[in-house]
């Protein structure tokens, strides 16, 4: 499938997840996501699937712990200055569960976005919003090229004979990471001037023609959408 | 009339005390290859780079002469307006990558010069074909090894058709197969050639003149066979040679052994070939790109474990990253250096005088030259004492000098372990190890 309409069905997905009012929905569409992220290869896929699901787990977990609404309380905790009385009610559980499945349900369009799609072919799609797309495309780079440096790290220190365990041990890296994004920005930025990045007129190289495919996923993700605001 | 001109040539980086480039003057004429030699941190790269017009407008500082490429004038030519007059292929391969797929990569430089589209797709094959890298097409750029990606940027540059190609060390990484063919295929295109390398017996063989760079100052300018003449004379490790002459006295205890051992790169499953290390002894393995060198030097670390068959080890280990930036975690050289040995800065001083960077302990180790970097890595290393010491590709960025001296350095040290040397470089083979083993491609199977 051609990129810019696998790109239109992920967002029509992760739009349908914010408008929808049920939770079955909501859950479904993060299923259908979660399925299509589980095609990318394992080693590069599981940062972005333990991001997600645990950022969609932390909301579920903590959030009826803030809220105060519902009238079958489950547990009761101690009263904290400022919160009030921490509580659990079925309402608040399943208000959690809603907002957990529709945070997953959003990280998971954008890891598949991320791990499967030609980001070079939506670049070139950009048009006039090159300059933009590109920056986008850069940025979302930077998660796997960060990993990549990380694990570069860690071995090296290895390597040494030094381990690199628990937080403190990983935190160490965090500024020599950054540090070596700042380079890596700044070599990049060299060579695509030297390649004449930025000089006036460019040219495209021609993207292959759509196939029927690509169409019917543009049509679907606007019909995603429309669902997700009527009936969903 | 020359195709590059350069006239009194001084330059700063931004806040350098020293100029970087002093008294600079030469010509290029049109077609001509030209080998740039000279120690790491001579000046090599900002010459280059003074031609491609990134000097100075991509890295400011102060610059006092003039440039002239294809007539015209650096100083108010920007660098993407040189692009395709001229083309650069920089040292890393790994920062130099802007696209994820091969193909896009190599168009992206016809796009920004403006050629037809319907010429980029053939235009980016063809390049690619040139360098023996047209299989690699539809890949995805991060997942090639470095020596695929250093192909990728070379056809990147090729593409374009330049006038005058610049290239820094383009085959550091290369295996020498790859590495002459790379360098025949570049001096014969036609266009103005400077290749700057640390492995310069490939680029001597094809030069028309040599150019030899000192702390910035042109210190030789002269035809191949007057510059031959006077390598032999002044700077002789820059020529080829025959390999140091070894005593070999191998035969300590067994430090480690690989039996039947494969190991799993997703799909692929690679043999590596059976191997004993014992102590006292140097084995260089030497192979192609792609054969799985690194993989059998971290599985003789106990950085990998195989997924088949048998690796013992004694002692302790030590491994050096073929990529010198990952020696760059700790905020001062000998901190950096004394993470190996807890902390002991004592040590880890004393462990920065053999490989030369004595009065650098306080430096930023991101502040050090490529070739720099490479020795603090070898100091990171070192410093530990290892019963078995890994080293994969450590003269990657070194001048050949340097090479001598680490040669002797670990020829030294080999009584006191078992050395394993990862290297494309098979003169500092000959020159360091008791033996070579030479690694062959060996997928063994593919998983459904």
């Amino acid at each position: 499938m051609s990129p810019v309409p696998a790109a239109a069905l992920l967002a029509g997905l992760a739009a349908a997840a914010l408008l929808a009012d049920r939770t079955i929905s909501v859950a479904v569409i993060a299923a259908v996501l979660l399925a299509v992220c589980l095609r990318a290869p394992r080693r590069r896929r599981w940062p972005y699937l333990v991001g997600t699901l645990a950022s969609g787990l932390v909301l579920f977990l903590f959030s009826p712990l803030v809220a105060a609404y519902g009238g079958v309380v489950y547990w009761e905790g101690p009263t904290i200055p400022v919160i009030g009385t921490l509580d659990v009610t079925s309402e608040e559980l399943a208000e959690a569960l809603f907002q957990g499945l529709r945070l997953a349900a959003v990280g998971l369009a954008f890891a598949a976005y991320a791990l499967l799609l030609d980001q070079d072919r939506l670049l070139l799609a950009g048009g006039r919003l090159r300059r933009s797309v590109l920056a986008v495309a850069l940025a979302t780079r930077l998660v796997p090229t960060l990993e990549r440096d990380a694990s570069g790290y860690v071995e090296a220190l290895r390597g040494r004979g030094v381990a690199v365990a628990g937080l403190r041990g990983r935190a160490r890296l965090l500024s020599p990471l950054v540090a070596g994004s700042l380079e890596r920005s700044l070599n990049l930025a060299e060579s695509m001037e030297a390649r004449g990045f930025g000089r006036a007129g460019r040219t495209r190289a021609p993207s292959p023609p759509w196939s029927a495919w690509d169409h019917l996923a543009l049509t679907a993700s606007a019909l995603v959408v429309l669902a997700g605001v009527l009936w969903l | 009339m020359a195709l590059a001109r350069i006239e009194e040539l001084a330059y700063w980086y931004p806040e350098a005390d020293r100029p970087a480039l002093e008294d600079i003057s030469f010509e290029l004429e049109p077609g001509e290859v030209v080998c740039l030699l000279g120690s790491s941190g001579s000046g090599k790269s900002t010459l280059l780079r003074a031609l491609a017009g990134l000097v100075p407008h991509f890295h400011g500082g102060q610059f006092v002469g003039r440039v002239e490429v294809g007539g015209r004038d650096t100083r108010q030519a920007k660098p993407s307006d040189l692009a395709g007059t001229v083309a650069s292929v920089f040292q890393d391969p790994e920062d130099q990558v802007v696209f994820t797929i091969v193909e896009n990569e190599v168009a992206f430089g016809l796009e920004n010069i403006g050629v037809p589209p319907a010429r980029i797709r053939d235009r980016a094959l063809d390049a690619l074909r040139a360098v023996g890298a047209d299989h690699l097409a539809g890949r995805r750029t991060h997942e090639l090894s470095s020596g695929e990606l250093q192909r990728v940027c070379v056809a990147a540059a090729l593409a374009l058709g330049p006038a005058l190609l610049l290239l820094d060390e383009p085959t550091s990484q290369l295996d020498p197969d790859g590495a002459e063919a790379l360098l025949d295929y570049a001096s014969e295109l036609g266009c103005a050639v400077v290749v700057s390398e640390q492995r310069p017996a490939l680029p001597l063989e094809r030069a028309d003149r040599v150019v030899f760079l000192d702390r910035g100052q042109v210190v030789l300018d002269a035809a191949r066979e007057a510059a031959l003449r006077w390598l032999a004379a002044e700077r002789p490790a820059f020529l080829p040679r025959e390999p140091v002459q070894l005593d070999a006295d191998a035969g300590g205890d067994l430090l480690a052994r690989l039996e039947g051992a494969a190991f799993a790169h997703g799909q692929r499953l690679l043999r590596v070939p059976d191997l004993e290390l014992r102590r006292g002894e140097v084995v260089a393995l030497i192979g192609p790109n792609g054969s799985g060198k690194t993989t059998l030097a971290k599985l003789v670390a106990g950085l990998l474990e195989p997924t088949r068959g048998l690796v013992h080890r004694s002692g302790r280990a030590a491994y050096l990253s073929q990529d010198p930036g990952r020696y760059v975690v700790a905020e001062r050289v000998e901190e950096e250096v004394a993470l190996g040995v807890g902390g002991d800065l004592k040590r880890a001083r004393a462990a920065l005088e053999p490989v030369g960077l004595q009065g650098y302990e306080h430096r930023h180790p991101r502040d050090l030259s490529s070739g720099e970097r490479e020795r603090l890595a070898l100091a990171a290393v070192l410093v530990t004492e290892p019963d078995l010491l890994v080293l994969d590709e450590p003269t990657r960025g070194m001048d050949p000098e340097r090479k001598l001296e680490l040669a002797a350095l670990l020829r030294a040290q080999a009584g006191d372990r078992g050395t394993l040397v990862v290297t494309h470089d098979l003169l500092f083979a000959a020159d360091v190890a008791d033996r070579v083993v030479s690694q062959e491609p060996m997928v063994v199977a593919v998983h459904a």
